[in-house]
């Protein structure tokens, strides 16, 4: 079982499991641990079946650490080894803290692929409902159609799903509050600590570091709002403040943008000047100087708000664009340096030629697809505010076309028949038995099936039938019946189908049986089936 | 469309005499908005000029400002040249061609990798100097940039074929031929027929006389974007003097004397040679003045160039010695403990009493220094910059006695105890600079979008216009939007003036109105502050009220810093949240780089807000010797300039944000103090005609209010076929006899 050629990372002696002691040994891909003196593993994970590691508290007297599967089991460890205990527990957890979050995206990424189409689609959901969770067909077979198709199409289909962008002022968003006693609180939500760290991943990596065995998270956030960091006009003076290294981070960060330098050679104001003047020439040159030496504390205080500013609209900005965006940025950015060294000059970055070609759109000919205008016989109510809406059923102009031109259609073509006539003793009763009070005009005759029928029966019918329909796709999908893994398939999917029948349309049936005598659309229903299938 | 035919009628006018008496000429200004068709039509007339009067008007130099407008001057030209081919069915022989520094036309691998225009400057010149190239004669290993060997052998017997070139398109031609493109244009501008580049290379005369000193007497000069002409005029003419200057100028003087002490001993006839040169006057030292960047020179009056160096600096060891001298009486005149202010003879009065320096050897001074150091064969010129600062300072000081001051600071206004004295050499009178334009060249146009009061150039650039006027937009449909908002919904007055700057009250309006437009404008604003330092403040104080914040739930914020390189930064960003949706706000300062440079066209700035009267700063001693100045000599009242040049930055700022008739945009004057008839008359017309009595004193809610119901408007699709007929001419339309007679009559109006 213990293949050889796998990189061994970490090795603890004297670790404990169901009061057995082993070994733990942290490999590139698995976790495992095996009892002393026996040369095989009795436990063995692999990280991407990890769900979270638990650890024990500093205080007690046993040390453990435990696994916590994505099945639910777990498995305990107990470091024995009485001098080094913890600093055994330690060293592995650091390693798992490291290598978890690399397998688990690898081995959510298709669950959380299915778990996302779930969500985005309710109406598979409800499918995946009716058919899996019920057990009328498995759940590989479920997604062996859909999943395949997806991943098949565009991988970048999924990608196209729009990042949610982050506010622009949610710091401003953490009101505080005081507490009536001298203190503030801040609230946080969910979304804005994601915010924070998508806009600064320095605190990101601050937290992750230090939460939860240095400090708890509220501690964290604590310090993170007493910060400078947090309070821009403060200036970074201790050292001691967890976040000044995210401060240096920042301007480290912030200067090599700066070093870069832009893209655009038309917002380059470095080299937008032809020919500037030298040094010592010109009437502005006893101008405020801008270094740091001179500034008053006041001075250098606004400066620093004005470039937190700069640089947090465009951290937010990159946080919009970063994700699925990453690769190609990258290349960009690539590119952009090469842009900046001159020699790239044999190209030209295509977007300076571009702007550089001034073109007025009104004196081009014009070549675009027609569009209707508005057409406002009153501008000034669309300009000054809406008017309330009065409720009215709006029919699509389609449908009113449509309708036109079928009662058109109706007219052109009627022709009385006058020999087939009734005769004027039937015309009578049937006229008073449309009559109100006559035979046919008794109440509830009249009603539509849809106001008969509650709307929760309605949307399980509606339920039933697209899982039917997606049954009957999967069945008619095997034919032609060509090999013999198709005619499996057919047969299985047949008593899908029964099953199906069985299990959902027999109920539904009976209890719309028990409470609507009158009506009979589940036997529509079942007899559609059966011609469908049949 | 109709606009650029009146134009055009306007420059036609100007032009004409000069046809009819080629001795005449005449010179113009003219205001047309940005985006109706100034520079090609400018380009289309004087194009046909050219071809009906090739011996009258044989070249044009189209001046702009930056090099991104040097470039698209140059891609209209090529538009309208691909025109004529069409219509004509045969290829002209134009030659067309953009000029600019090295920095932006090197091709050489390893001087192109340099990022600062004065480093490629100074390796370019260490590889292409006469005596390096002499030097690699003897001896091959030595370095010389192939590129210019190339072109220097064969490029001058060919000249470059017609056609238009562009920066790139020079670039590509000289990897082709492996010729320097740098050179290449500057030799080919002499026999183009258009001619491209920054108005630096005609008004600085350190560079002028290098580039432009051959130009043809018969050309027409255009000036685009010309509103700071005369702050370019005397930027190139002024020097600043420091401590640190001097104390690199002792540096450089140290250098020059242990050099010649060793050519004595290795090489003294070379000396010699040098001497006997000198004693035969200036003209033939003129050998290398091509490659040689040394003759750079603050406009050297003729009578120098026909006499001989005075004896007393003839010998280098004099000359060293002279300039010892020289520095020695400038470090005591920088030991002052109080602000000293004197005129031109003065300071030289004063130091022939002090060091018994004439005037004479001074005139001589930079001549005489790049002389020598041609003689001395120094290849790093970067590192005598400060020399040949003080020695220009030298020559120009006893050149004029006239329209320049000497200002010695002790130390700056607002640290009174750091001592840091300079010496100001400030030119006051931007006509010296550009007299030698409008004297040479017999039709000199001087255009840009916002020009407006229109008399007051000639007047400060001292000469005669032939023609003068300002254009307005034929519009469609009115898309610009002038507010001056003079009050907060708290009828607090805003202005910026200076007792109002601290006050609270006025800065949270000021930071109301923004976050209340940030609300209603899509995409872009630009808000533009008098200075730095009152945004910095301001910043800073919407910040701590937690105004910021609630504009950032609207509009990411950027702020324009005085660091160049972040700025840019910032403004790409601000272009790309402006590009998807997310819309932003730049916060930015009048006078700046962005207000001069940068456009923000359609989305990029829907709005354009002035929180104030960007005047000067108007207690800088300069200034106040400027503007004493020019009551003195042009009867210009210190108010009146003060406003004209306050009025022509904020329609500067306004104005980026309306670049065509299909653009459109707010702009919001936040000062009460733009309600008076003073500050509105000076707007371009183009602006002040949308001003209406109405929009004169809003509150920040009307303005608002004004806002919302105009950008609904301009938000309707706008098609090409609204504008037929108006401002768009089809060619039957034009043709019409009452078209005709309707911009004729316009023509004469104006």
């Amino acid at each position: 079982m213990a293949s050889l050629s796998e990189e061994v990372l970490l090795v603890v002696k004297k670790v404990r499991q169901r009061k057995q002691d082993g070994t733990l040994y942290l490999m590139a891909e698995r976790i495992a641990w095996g009892p002393e003196g026996k040369d095989r593993f009795t436990v063995s994970h692999l990280y991407a079946d990890i769900r979270c590691q638990k650890i024990s508290p500093d205080g007690k007297a046993k040390v453990q650490l435990q696994l916590v599967l994505h099945s639910g089991e777990s498995t305990t460890f107990h470091f024995a080894n009485e001098s080094t205990a913890l600093k055994d527990r330690e060293a592995a957890k650091e390693l798992l803290q490291q290598l978890l979050p690399k397998f688990k995206k690898k081995a959510n990424k298709e669950l959380e692929e299915k778990n996302r189409m779930l969500q985005e689609d309710p109406v598979l959901f409800q499918l995946y409902k009716d058919l899996v969770v019920s057990q009328v067909i498995s759940a590989e077979e479920f997604w062996a159609n859909r999943l395949g198709g997806v991943t098949n199409t565009d991988p970048a289909q999924y990608k196209y799903k729009q990042e949610v962008g982050i506010s622009g002022a949610f710091l401003a968003d953490i009101r505080p509050q005081t507490d009536g006693c001298n203190g503030l609180r801040y609230n946080l939500t969910a979304d804005i600590i994601e915010s924070i760290f998508r806009t600064y991943p320095a605190v990101k990596q601050k937290y992750n570091e230090n939460v939860p065995h240095n400090l708890t998270e509220k501690e964290f956030w604590t310090r993170f709002f007493q910060s400078h960091y947090f309070h821009r006009d403060r200036i970074n003076t201790g050292t001691q403040d967890i976040f000044s290294e995210c401060a240096k981070q920042d301007e480290k960060g912030l200067k090599s943008m700066v070093v870069q330098g832009v893209k655009n050679p038309l917002v380059d104001l470095l080299s937008l000047e032809d020919k500037t003047l030298d040094e010592g020439y010109g009437v502005c040159g006893a101008q405020p100087s801008t270094s740091n030496s001179n500034r008053t504390v006041k001075e250098s205080s606004n400066y620093a708000i004005i470039k937190r500013f700069n640089h947090h609209s465009a951290m937010v900005l990159a946080a919009g664009s970063r994700k699925g965006e990453t690769p190609t940025d990258q290349a960009s950015e690539t590119s952009s340096t090469d842009g900046n060294s001159r020699d790239s000059d044999f190209f030209q970055p295509p977007v300076k030629k571009v702007k550089l070609q001034e073109e007025y759109e009104d004196l081009q000919q014009e070549n675009r697809p027609k569009t209707v205008p508005l057409n406002l016989k009153k501008s000034d109510r669309y300009a000054h505010g809406p008017v309330p809406l009065q409720s009215q059923q709006y029919t699509t102009s389609q449908d009113i076309i449509n309708s036109v031109n079928y009662i058109q259609h109706e007219m052109a073509n009627y022709k009385p028949n006058l020999t087939q006539v009734l005769s004027s003793t039937v015309a009578t009763s049937a006229i008073s038995a449309l009559s109100p009070g006559g035979v046919l005009m008794q109440a509830g005759a009249q009603q539509a099936i849809n106001q008969m029928v509650p709307s929760e029966v309605q949307g399980e019918l509606k339920h039933l039938y697209v899982a039917a329909g997606e049954l009957l796709r999967h069945f008619w999908s095997c034919f032609p019946v060509n090999t013999p893994f198709l005619e499996e398939k057919v047969i299985k999917m047949k008593s899908n189908l029964e099953r199906f029948q069985l299990t959902k349309l027999r109920p539904f049936q009976e209890k719309i049986q028990r409470q609507y005598l009158s009506t009979n659309v589940i036997l529509l229903f079942s007899q559609w089936l059966r011609d469908w299938c049949w | 469309m109709s606009d650029m035919f009146i134009f055009m009628a306007q420059v036609y006018r100007e032009l004409q005499p000069f046809v009819a008496h080629p001795e005449g000429g005449g010179h113009g200004v003219l205001e047309m908005p940005s985006g109706t068709g100034k520079t090609i039509s400018l380009l289309s007339l004087i194009v046909a000029y050219q071809r009906a009067f090739p011996l009258e008007v044989t070249k044009l130099i189209y001046c702009s400002r930056t090099v991104p407008e040097i470039e698209k001057v140059v891609e209209e030209l090529r538009k309208l040249m691909e025109f004529y081919s069409k219509q004509t069915r045969e290829s002209n022989n134009f030659l067309a061609l953009a000029l600019s520094s090295r920095r932006n036309l090197c091709i050489h691998p390893e001087v192109s990798s340099l990022r600062f225009g004065k480093e490629v400057d100074g390796k370019c010149h260490s590889l292409t100097a006469s005596y390096i190239r002499a030097q690699h004669h003897s001896n091959p290993s030595f370095p010389v940039c192939q590129f210019y060997e190339e072109f220097d052998a064969v490029g001058r017997q060919v000249p470059l074929p017609a056609g238009i070139y562009n920066l790139d398109d020079l670039k590509d031609f000289g990897r082709r031929k492996g010729w320097c493109p740098y050179y290449l244009a500057r030799y080919s501008i002499l026999h183009a027929n258009i001619v491209v580049y920054s108005y630096h290379y005609l008004l600085d005369p350190k560079i002028a006389d290098l580039v432009s000193k051959e130009l043809a007497k018969k050309s027409v000069v255009v000036f685009d974007e010309a509103h700071n002409i005369d702050n370019v005029c005397i930027d190139s003419m002024s020097v600043n003097i420091t401590r640190r200057t001097l104390d690199h100028c002792q540096n450089n003087v140290d250098t020059l004397h242990n050099t010649i002490h060793k050519i004595k001993e290795t090489d003294a006839a070379k000396l010699k040679e040098e001497y006997r040169r000198l004693v035969e006057g200036l003209k033939e030292a003129n050998v290398a003045r091509e490659t040689d960047v040394y003759l750079s020179n603050p406009v050297l009056p003729d009578e120098i160039l026909q006499e001989a160096v005075p004896g007393t600096i003839r010998t280098a060891e004099h000359f060293v010695g002279f300039l010892r001298r020289f520095l020695e009486y400038l470090k005591s005149r920088l030991r002052v403990q109080h602000v000293i202010q004197e005129s031109a003879p003065q300071f030289l009065k004063d130091i022939y009493d002090k060091v018994c320096i004439d005037r004479k050897p001074l005139r001589f001074c930079a001549e005489r220094l790049q002389s020598l150091l041609r003689t001395l064969e120094i290849t790093d010129i970067a590192d005598f910059s400060a020399a040949t600062l003080i020695s220009n300072f030298a020559t120009l000081v006893s050149t004029y006695s006239q329209g320049f001051t000497i200002i010695i600071e002790p130390f700056e206004d607002r640290t009174p105890t750091i001592a840091n004295p300079v010496l100001h050499f400030s030119c006051m009178d931007p006509s010296i600079a550009i007299k030698p334009v409008f004297q040479r060249f017999q039709s000199v146009i001087i255009t840009s979008g916002t020009l407006s009061p229109l008399d007051i150039y000639p007047r400060i650039l001292d000469f005669h216009p032939v023609t003068m006027a300002s254009f307005t937009m034929t519009l469609a449909r009115t898309c610009l939007c002038p507010l001056i908002v003079g009050r907060g919904n708290d009828q607090v007055a805003l202005s910026s003036k200076f007792e109002t700057r601290e006050d609270f009250a006025v800065i949270r309006n000021y930071g109301n109105l923004l976050m209340e437009m940030s609300a209603i404008v899509p995409d872009g604003i630009v808000a533009f502050f008098t200075s730095y330092v009152y945004m910095e403040n301001i910043v800073a104080s919407w910040y701590e009220q937690g105004i910021l914040e609630n504009i950032q739930r609207n509009k990411l914020i950027f702020i324009e810093t005085q660091d160049a390189a972040e700025t840019s930064m910032a403004l790409e960003k601000y272009q790309e949240a402006c590009e998807n949706g997310r819309g932003a706000i730049l916060l930015s300062v009048a006078r700046g780089k962005v207000s001069e440079g940068i456009d923000f066209v359609h989305h990029f700035g829907r709005a354009v807000i002035m929180f104030g009267v960007p005047y000067v700063y108007t207690q800088s001693r300069i200034l106040k010797a400027r503007l004493e100045y020019l009551r003195d000599q042009f009867q210009i009242r210190e108010n009146d300039f003060l406003t004209f040049d306050a009025m022509r930055h904020a329609a500067q700022c306004v104005g980026r944000a309306i670049r065509g008739k299909t653009d459109y945009g707010l702009m919001i004057f936040a000062d009460k103090r733009y309600a008076r008839a003073d500050k509105r008359g000076k707007l371009p017309r183009w602006i002040q005609e949308h001003i209406t009595d109405g929009s004169l004193n809003l509150t920040v809610d009307e303005a608002v209010q004004l806002s919302k119901h105009f950008l609904r408007q301009m938000a309707q699709p706008f098609r090409q076929e609204d504008q037929l007929g108006l401002s768009l001419l089809t060619l039957e339309q034009l043709e019409s006899e009452e078209m005709l007679q309707k911009i004729a009559q316009v023509a004469h109006q104006t």
